[in-house]
Formats: C-alpha cells, sequence, structure tokens
C-alpha cells in the first residue's frame, strides 16, 4: 500500500485488521505490531506487540504522517482472541471475519 | 439518508456494510484512547524530537493530546497540550 | 428555491451533527456519539481545569 492511506476507507482498513503490518511513517520510522484498528476518523493505525507476560506495548501510529502500510502475516486465531481481548471489555466484541 | 434509487439495493448493502466497519474500527479506537488515560506515553513527533508523558485526554476529531508532567528537552511543562500533526507515533504499555 | 433542499431551514447543530452520524454510523450511530461525547467531556473538563497550554508553542508541522 503506497501513500493514500487516509483516503482508503473502513471497508480497505477492516481487511488489515488483526495481520501482522509493517508501517513506515514520517522520514524515517518503521513499526512492526498486529493491527487492532483504523480510527476512520483520523486514518491512525493502532498496533500491538505481545510481549512475554501478560502485557503488550502498543503503538499508534498518526494516519497523517502514514507513509506505507504492507501486510507481513496474515491473522491467526491465538493472536486475533489476544488482540481482541487486550484492552476492551470481552463482553460486546463483534468477532471481525478473517 | 441512504439513497434509494432504482436498483440500489447492493448500493445500500454496501453503505450499511461500511457503516458497519467504520463503527467497529471506530468504537475499538475510541476505547483504546480511553484506555491509555493516566498512563505513560512516549510521543515521537516530527523534526525528530521524542518525549514522555502522562496521557490525559484526546478530543474526539484527533487533534489535541491532553497531557501532564510532559518532559520537554528543556524541562517539565506540568500541563500540555500537543497537536496531533506535530505526533507521528506514540507507544505506551498495557 | 435558492436552498438545497437537502439542508431543511434553521437546523440545529445537534440535529445536524446527528444526521451526519448516522450517515457515517448507521445503526450505531447513537452508540459512537455516546462514546465520544464522554470522551470530549473528559478533555474539555480537563482542559478548563489544568489549562494546559501547547508544547511546542510553534507548531513543528505546519
Amino acid at each position: 500500500m503506497q501513500c493514500g492511506w487516509p483516503l482508503l476507507g473502513p471497508l480497505q482498513w477492516i481487511r488489515y485488521v488483526n495481520k501482522l503490518v509493517k508501517v513506515k511513517a514520517g522520514k524515517d520510522e518503521e513499526h512492526r505490531g498486529w493491527l487492532l484498528t483504523v480510527d476512520p476518523v483520523s486514518a491512525s493505525l493502532v498496533l500491538v506487540n505481545f510481549g512475554e507476560g501478560e502485557g503488550a506495548s502498543v503503538q499508534v501510529v498518526m494516519g497523517h504522517a502514514v507513509e506505507e502500510v504492507e501486510v507481513l502475516q496474515e491473522a491467526n486465531e491465538e493472536i486475533t482472541d489476544r488482540l481482541q481481548a487486550s484492552f476492551l471489555p470481552p463482553r460486546n466484541r463483534t468477532r471481525l471475519d478473517p | 439518508s441512504i439513497p434509494t434509487s432504482a436498483g440500489s439495493e447492493s448500493d445500500a448493502e454496501q453503505l450499511q456494510e461500511e457503516q458497519h466497519a467504520r463503527s467497529v474500527l471506530r468504537e475499538t479506537f475510541l476505547r483504546c484512547l480511553l484506555s491509555i488515560s493516566n498512563k505513560k506515553v512516549q510521543f515521537r513527533m516530527h523534526e525528530k524530537v521524542k518525549v514522555d508523558a502522562t496521557f490525559g485526554a484526546s478530543d474526539i476529531d484527533v487533534l489535541n493530546f491532553q497531557v501532564s508532567d510532559l518532559h520537554t528537552p528543556i524541562g517539565v511543562q506540568k500541563e500540555a497540550l500537543i497537536r496531533c500533526q506535530d505526533v507521528i507515533s506514540f507507544t505506551f504499555d498495557v | 428555491s435558492w436552498r438545497n433542499s437537502a439542508a431543511p431551514p434553521f437546523e440545529r447543530p445537534g440535529e445536524r451533527r446527528g444526521a451526519e452520524m448516522k450517515k457515517l454510523y448507521g445503526e450505531d450511530a447513537a452508540k459512537i456519539l455516546a462514546m465520544e461525547a464522554a470522551m470530549q467531556l473528559t478533555f474539555d473538563r480537563n482542559c478548563d481545569l489544568k489549562q494546559p497550554k501547547y508544547w511546542p508553542v510553534i507548531p513543528l508541522k505546519l
């Protein structure tokens, strides 16, 4: 995905959810993580990296700074469950189709 | 309102699909922002500026972040607003 | 009429925002609107209380 990220729209963004992505942002930043969501207002991405234990590190990349988004790995069920449970109430969640 | 011109059934369907996708994405993002409240965050900004702060709140248009104890290169600013346009990314632990 | 028929007269801002939200979020509009209202309220209250100043004073990126 080259540029134009903020213009893609919800139906495109949601296809990246739960996947491992590499995001280039600003002049020289590169982030990898499992994509939790994309804010439809600002096109910002929320990436999660799981550590050894319970915790996770979260990166929010602002939509306006995104240069490129690349899918590195497809979603898998274990990661999807962990992602959706990471800091959201377990109830009221609609599971996203892979 | 939803367009209802002839042959627009699939359009309406796609609109509904898009609305659903948008609300799932937005709800998750809003929950994420709400969960950062009082957490330590590190902002990476343009011009290679990196600063630590305690996250307060974001406005809903994602234009400004309200933070406390902002560690600027020249000292600590107790209360601050950060322009989202200045930010490339920020990180926190959950 | 000189007016766009899609825009009713003397529309109140709250109504317009509700209609926009409905268009964007469909049947979930009320839920998203409520979450946003709570978040904006927290932001506004914190700003009133703490009177934060912009940092940096001059935007890094115009």
